[in-house]
């Protein structure tokens, strides 16, 4: 094996190393922590927690533009889509029937809301 | 003759080691740069991190404000402390009850009465429970709820507006 050969093994190798040395720094080292985010980023679970808030407050209200109003710090394209999302997620994590149907309720109202009038 | 031979190989060979000095390793220093950057490029550009499935902990504080007053107002619909206090502890505050008082009185000052009523009830609910050190957390109705709103002790100062 010749010199030049052989520098530039160890130079591939040096660039392996050093971006063994990158990755690792950005992953386990100094890793990007999660801070100011928005609601839209959510988990859905704790989304569909947030939904059942806005549909016990609906329940209690019955203003169906205050609880769009809170539903939009979700960011979802469509509220009606966000709500029963969050009831199927809510049915298979076993919700109670009493948060279910409020879910429902709310998810009627807003179907309500945006179909056109007879 | 031959002592001459000798010294020029000699001489031959002590060239050949200066050379190689003066190369030195730097090579192996530019690939680790050049790996490092490659890391970094890799991490930040190629797969930047995708914010999903965060946690209410992470929410910046005026996201962490909308959703403490939702709990706080559901809480005063509801009654059910025992949630409230699940839903308060997954924004991961130090202290709940703090965090509840000084926005009711942001709150206040800004003019938003009810919502530093509903705040600053469920603050006083939960420092009644952490007072009274009962292993089980009763259930309120709405209608034990006081109308008026009671402040925590602990408080940041009165904002004037």
């Amino acid at each position: 094996m010749t010199r030049r050969t052989r520098r530039y093994i160890f130079f591939f190798v040096a660039i392996l190393a050093g971006f063994a040395i990158g990755v690792t720094y950005g992953w386990v080292v100094n890793p990007v922590k999660y801070r100011n985010t928005g609601m839209g980023t959510l988990r859905m679970d704790y989304k569909t927690d947030y939904v059942l808030m806005v549909a016990e407050l609906f329940q209690s209200e019955g203003d169906i533009s205050l609880a769009l109003a809170r539903l939009s710090y979700l960011e979802a394209e469509s509220a009606l889509a966000l709500v029963t999302s969050s009831i199927d997620f809510a049915e298979n994590s076993n919700y109670t029937s009493k948060d279910l149907q409020l879910m429902w309720d709310l998810a009627s109202a807003i179907d309500d809301a945006f179909s056109p009038v007879d | 003759m031959p002592r001459k031979k000798i010294n020029d190989q000699t001489q031959e060979i002590k060239v050949k080691t200066l050379r190689e000095t003066k190369r030195g390793h730097w090579y192996l220093l530019s690939g680790l740069v050049l790996g490092i950057a490659a890391g970094l490029i890799f991490t930040w550009l190629l797969f930047p991190v995708v914010y999903e499935d965060t946690s209410p902990g992470t929410l910046a504080e005026g996201y962490k404000e909308i959703y403490r007053r939702t709990i706080a107002e559901v809480y005063l619909v509801t009654g059910d402390l025992d949630r409230a206090i699940s839903r308060l502890n997954v924004l991961e505050n130090d202290d709940i009850v703090f965090a509840l008082g000084s926005q009711a009185q942001r709150a206040l000052a800004n003019g938003q009465e009810k919502e530093a009523q509903a705040l600053a009830v469920l603050a006083s609910a939960i420092q009644s429970l952490q007072s009274a050190g009962e292993s089980s957390v009763p259930q309120f109705t709405p209608s034990k709820i006081p109308t008026e709103p009671a402040l925590p002790t602990q408080t940041l100062p009165q904002i004037t507006p």
